[in-house]
């Protein structure tokens, strides 16, 4: 064998070994990003089933006597923000889910708030079972919501750290991968939102 | 008069000390254990317990669904909701496939703290046949009058008395059976496969290389033999990993639980205070 031969076959033997490595990053990292998009729509779901809730909750207050309709000006407004703000669910890109939480965030305070004023305002209304079954569903939305985002949380981290180590990081780009966006804890309320109801 | 800072310094550390422990225990967590019951208030008798116990255990036997009981008298500084879901996703409760695990978390009053909470979480499988407001219900209407009268024994016997045949219905045992063994049936599948292949290829170097295999006789039979005990060997391991009753007969006499199965929690269930 010429010296030229061995060259090529050392050439074509590194560039095959570079390619099986980036098959194997490659694969490796859409793992990963599949788990993120199956937390994320988890976490979809669960905003979707409070979404559902509201206007049982907006019906509910309207059936008070004496309702005003000042009470629910925030929530019915927080829910059509929460209805702008939407996610590309291919991409999950930071400033997409900065947004999108901003948007949920208020929702959670919003209907907080509204239970609130509900409870102090109609304390016959909320001696119903019927509301007291809503409080309780809200209560669980709101768990699950929890619940969603820290493993949301949990699988973007696990997709980034991969993404940004070395050496995955030199080609993670050219694949085409980018990093996702977390939850942040919201900054006033270091505990959950709570909808937390006291007779 | 150097004494005294010196001395009020070594009071902070000591405070340090006590408190530290405290703060990292915000989130808290029991170990986990292999029981169903576990009493760390020690407000139910030996006996209450232990029926307790079988009970859950058979009805993990007889419909896979798993239930824990948790009474504890601190919980850290989350709420009751919170940390029962996290003991269900933690310690895997309900089996992985099915999610079928509930737990049920009973923070007792103490003597410094007349306050107690009770938690029901519902694994992703159970949220069906258990909403929230079904849990509430039970909680409401079931639990909080023995709780506040210190019947923890009671308030578990009258929600399980309800809970047990919802969750029953849910996911069968039968149901659970077929699927293990159809992964039973697979593992055989690829086993016999293997040695299928294994055999294939040594007949197929014998009749390639015939003076080889019978010249070498001695050396030929007894590493073919050595290859044949490891495989028979490996046959019981292989199956007992199939079959259910690798986890579940375990070493105690009365059918002791076999471990949780790796159940996912999403935060579904109610809770109440006492």
């Amino acid at each position: 064998m010429s010296k030229k031969t061995i060259t090529i076959i050392g050439i074509v033997a590194v560039v095959a070994i570079a390619f099986i490595w980036g098959i194997g990053v490659n694969n490796k990292l859409v793992t990963e990003e599949e788990n993120v998009s199956k937390a994320w729509s988890q976490v979809e779901n669960v905003y979707k089933r409070r979404m559902d809730l509201i206007p049982q909750l907006v019906n509910t207050v309207q059936g008070a006597a004496n309702y005003e309709k000042s009470v629910l000006t925030e929530v019915t407004n927080a829910r059509a923000g929460v209805q702008q703000a939407t996610v590309d669910p291919s991409t999950l890109s930071e400033e997409q889910i900065a947004a999108y939480q901003k948007a949920q965030d208020n929702l959670s305070k919003a209907v907080a708030n509204t239970i609130k004023v509900t409870v102090e305002r109609y304390p016959e209304l909320t001696a119903t079972q019927g509301f007291r079954d809503l409080q309780t569903q809200l209560e669980g939305t709101e768990n699950r919501i929890a619940v969603e985002r820290g493993k949301y949380n949990e699988a973007v981290q696990a997709y980034n750290t991969k993404l940004r180590r070395f050496p995955t990081s030199l080609i993670a780009g050219m694949l085409g991968f980018e990093k996702k966006g977390y939850f942040t804890a919201p900054e006033e309320a270091a505990e959950p939102v709570n909808v937390e109801f006291n007779f | 008069m150097f004494c005294k800072p010196y001395k009020s310094h070594k009071l902070l550390a000591l405070a340090l000390l006590l408190v530290l422990p405290l703060m990292a225990s915000a989130q808290w967590l029991p170990e986990k254990t292999k029981q169903l019951v576990n009493d760390y208030s020690h407000v139910l008798s030996d006996q209450q317990r232990e029926t307790l116990e079988r009970r859950l255990v058979a009805f993990n036997d007889s419909t896979s669904n798993q239930i824990l009981v948790v009474i504890t008298p601190t919980i850290g500084m989350e709420d009751e909701n919170a940390v029962a879901q996290r003991i269900g996703q933690t310690w895997g409760v309900g089996q992985k496939d099915f999610d079928n695990g509930l737990v049920i978390l009973i923070k007792s009053k103490t003597q410094r703290e007349n306050r107690g909470a009770v938690a029901i979480a519902t694994g992703y499988g159970l949220e069906g046949a258990l909403p929230d407001v079904f849990c509430k219900h039970i909680i409401d209407d079931e639990m909080l009058t023995p709780l506040g009268e210190g019947e923890y024994y009671d308030a578990l016997v009258a929600a399980l008395d309800i809970i047990e045949p919802v969750a029953r219905g849910e996911y069968s045992y039968a149901q659970y059976r077929k699927d293990q063994r159809r992964s039973a049936l697979i593992g055989l599948g690829i086993f016999v496969g293997l040695i299928a292949l294994v055999s294939g290829l040594l007949f197929y170097y014998a009749k390639k290389h015939p003076e080889q295999w019978k010249g070498g006789g001695n050396n030929g039979s007894s590493s073919s033999g050595g290859n044949g005990g490891i495989f028979f060997g490996g046959f019981p391991i292989g199956f007992g990993g199939g079959s259910r009753s690798g986890w579940s007969g375990g070493g105690f006499g009365g059918g002791g639980f076999g471990g949780f199965g790796g159940g996912s929690f999403g935060g579904g269930g109610a809770s109440g205070r006492f």
